[in-house]
């Protein structure tokens, strides 16, 4: 009985994880490798033949930029701009519960409510950003349905959802360097300047890595703003792995290469977390 | 010396600066909720409603099942929130404080959790959901997430926290086991429970894709997704005003929570790291 006491603590929980995480990781693997689709109903073993096909469809290769290009387009602002507030907040200034509170709430909303505010904010004629872009001489732009700035209108609500939330983590890690390492600076001079660069930078490395870490995994998982927002339009121009998935999946039926898709996803963020983890073991400092 | 007073300056312009950026677009919605319909249209912008109107709330529940799908969240997030504050203390309990063979390999298979994408493993959930006979059930919404990875790793460290001798002087009292669990251990955790439910409750709160791969019509569904399946109706696509008065009645009560509760929120989800 106490043997086993452990094990049925346990049990619960592994039961519902076996069930809707370790089956289906291995089970998509498994579907990837069988041609499974409208005008196959019968699943029939095809080995790595969606892999090919995903290989060989241009569409794929598409996806897998303009995912890329979401990454970067997102994570550095997101991350220098995050850690700018931080570091602003983190001067205890007056109001700063307003300020911090400000800068989260977005976190707090559903990504599809930030969609819809973006929306309104960015449509054509009417919107705010168009009135004043106006002002400024700009033309009147439709920013979901042209075809390069659709993604960077993705990427303007990627940042504004998630900056907040990186910045408070930043200040998490920036509360824990040890007072005395500045004090001991201004004893020897440092400007602030320095006191950045040869300190808080350094010590903040575990941090920041812990963030781009999740930046990066986000920015795979990106999907609510693209379905509300552009379809993955125009011309497949905001395209994003999740989406391409769901509609192979879901719209196309073709649960084979919509599996082998996943598959590919998987090993993508799996072989970023491994490298980002051997970086982190050569790189960073531990404080 | 840096002058004070202008560095001060200096910080509250760029914060200010920053949150108007962040503010002003959702303040921009919620006053255009309360505008008349064709006000909108005019090529300055207006900022203040002319005429304020409460009609397009009372147009959004005339549109969409809006109780339906307040309901509907209400019981998945606080459901999914009880069943998982019971299968995250035990795990927890068990990986804090117990020895058993092959515990560390368990541990990081429960962190796969944490690793991987929930979306990606959406189709092969799919088909165990219509397998169960689950499709379109707030269950069906609730199920990939009923083990969490991420309440148990918090629940862990607090765990870990309680003194042996607590427990050894509490078990010769004849508190030991469950009763030492339930009557010493998860009340010292009461922080590190609040936490994870906050991220909890607001993650299942905003939650889309999962709920709309899995529910077909509004018997389940909840409120963002009613949200996102509104704005692509005719209806909801054609009238700006509407749209807006519904985004914002979703948010209300959430958002009015977080500023009430700021700190408390922003510690949870400074705590939160991997989400949800």
């Amino acid at each position: 009985m106490a043997v086993a006491r452990p094990y049925l603590y346990i049990l619960p929980t592994f039961l519902f994880l076996f069930v809707f995480t370790h089956y289906p990781i291995l089970k998509t693997f498994y579907l990837s490798l069988f041609k499974w689709n409208l005008a196959t109903p019968k699943m029939k073993f095809i080995g790595l033949g969606n892999y090919v096909q995903a290989w060989s469809t241009p569409l794929f290769w598409q996806v897998l930029q303009n995912n890329v290009l979401f990454a970067v387009g997102t994570i550095p602002i997101s991350l220098a701009l995050a850690l700018v507030l931080a570091l602003l907040i983190n001067q205890k200034v007056r109001g700063l519960a307003i300020y911090r509170a400000a800068l989260f709430y977005p976190t707090i909303i559903p990504m599809a409510a930030a969609a819809m505010i973006w929306l309104w904010i960015l449509t054509p004629s009417y919107g705010l950003v168009n009135f004043y872009g106006k002002a400024l001489g700009l033309p009147d732009i439709h920013w979901l349905g042209h075809s390069r700035f659709a993604l960077a209108a993705l990427i303007l609500v990627g940042i504004w959802k998630r900056v907040g939330y990186y910045m408070v983590i930043f200040l998490a890690g920036l509360q824990v360097i040890p007072e005395h390492l500045y004090e001991a600076a201004i004893l020897e001079g440092a400007s602030p300047w320095q006191r950045f660069w040869r300190i808080t930078l350094p010590l903040l490395s575990p941090t920041t890595f812990f963030v781009a870490i999740m930046a990066v995994i986000d920015s795979f998982q990106a999907i609510d703003q693209v379905y509300l927002m552009t379809q993955g339009g125009p011309g497949n121009n905001t395209n994003l792995f999740i989406f391409y998935i769901y509609q192979n999946a879901f719209r196309f039926f073709d649960m084979g290469y919509a599996s082998a898709v996943s598959g590919i996803l998987f090993l993508i963020l799996l072989g970023l977390t491994v490298l980002a983890f051997r970086m982190l073991h050569r790189r960073v400092h531990y404080a | 010396m840096r002058s004070r007073p202008l560095w001060r300056l200096t910080v509250h312009g760029l914060l200010l600066l920053a949150g108007l950026v962040i503010v002003v677009p959702f303040l921009w919605i919620a006053l255009t909720a309360f505008k008349e319909r064709n006000e909108i249209f005019s090529l300055i912008p207006q900022w203040l409603p002319a005429h304020p109107t409460l009609q397009n709330f009372w147009g959004v529940l005339d549109a969409m099942p809006f109780w339906r799908y307040y309901w509907n969240t209400l019981v998945v997030a606080f459901g999914l929130l009880g069943v998982q504050l019971i299968t995250i203390t035990l795990a927890a309990y068990a990986f804090a404080r117990m020895e058993f063979w092959g515990r560390d390999v368990l541990f990081i298979l429960l962190l796969v959790q944490l690793m991987i994408a929930p979306q990606s493993t959406a189709i092969q959930n799919y088909v165990t959901i219509v397998n169960l006979g689950l499709l379109d059930t707030r269950l069906a919404i609730m199920a990939p997430y009923l083990a969490s990875a991420f309440g148990t790793f918090l629940l862990r460290q607090t765990f870990k926290g309680i003194p042996k001798e607590l427990e050894e002087a509490a078990s010769l009292d004849g508190c030991g086991g469950l009763r030492f669990l339930a009557y010493i251990a998860v009340p010292l955790a009461v922080p590190g429970y609040l936490a994870f439910a906050l991220v909890s409750l607001t993650y299942h709160w905003n939650e889309f894709f999962w709920p709309l791969v899995i529910t077909e019509t509004s018997k389940a569904r909840t409120l963002t997704l009613g949200l996102g399946i509104f704005a692509q109706t005719a209806e909801g696509a054609a009238d700006w005003t509407m749209l807006m008065a519904a985004t914002l009645m979703v948010v209300a009560v959430p958002l009015l929570l977080f500023l009430v509760f700021q700190r408390r929120f922003i510690n949870s989800f400074m705590q939160s790291g991997l989400g949800g």
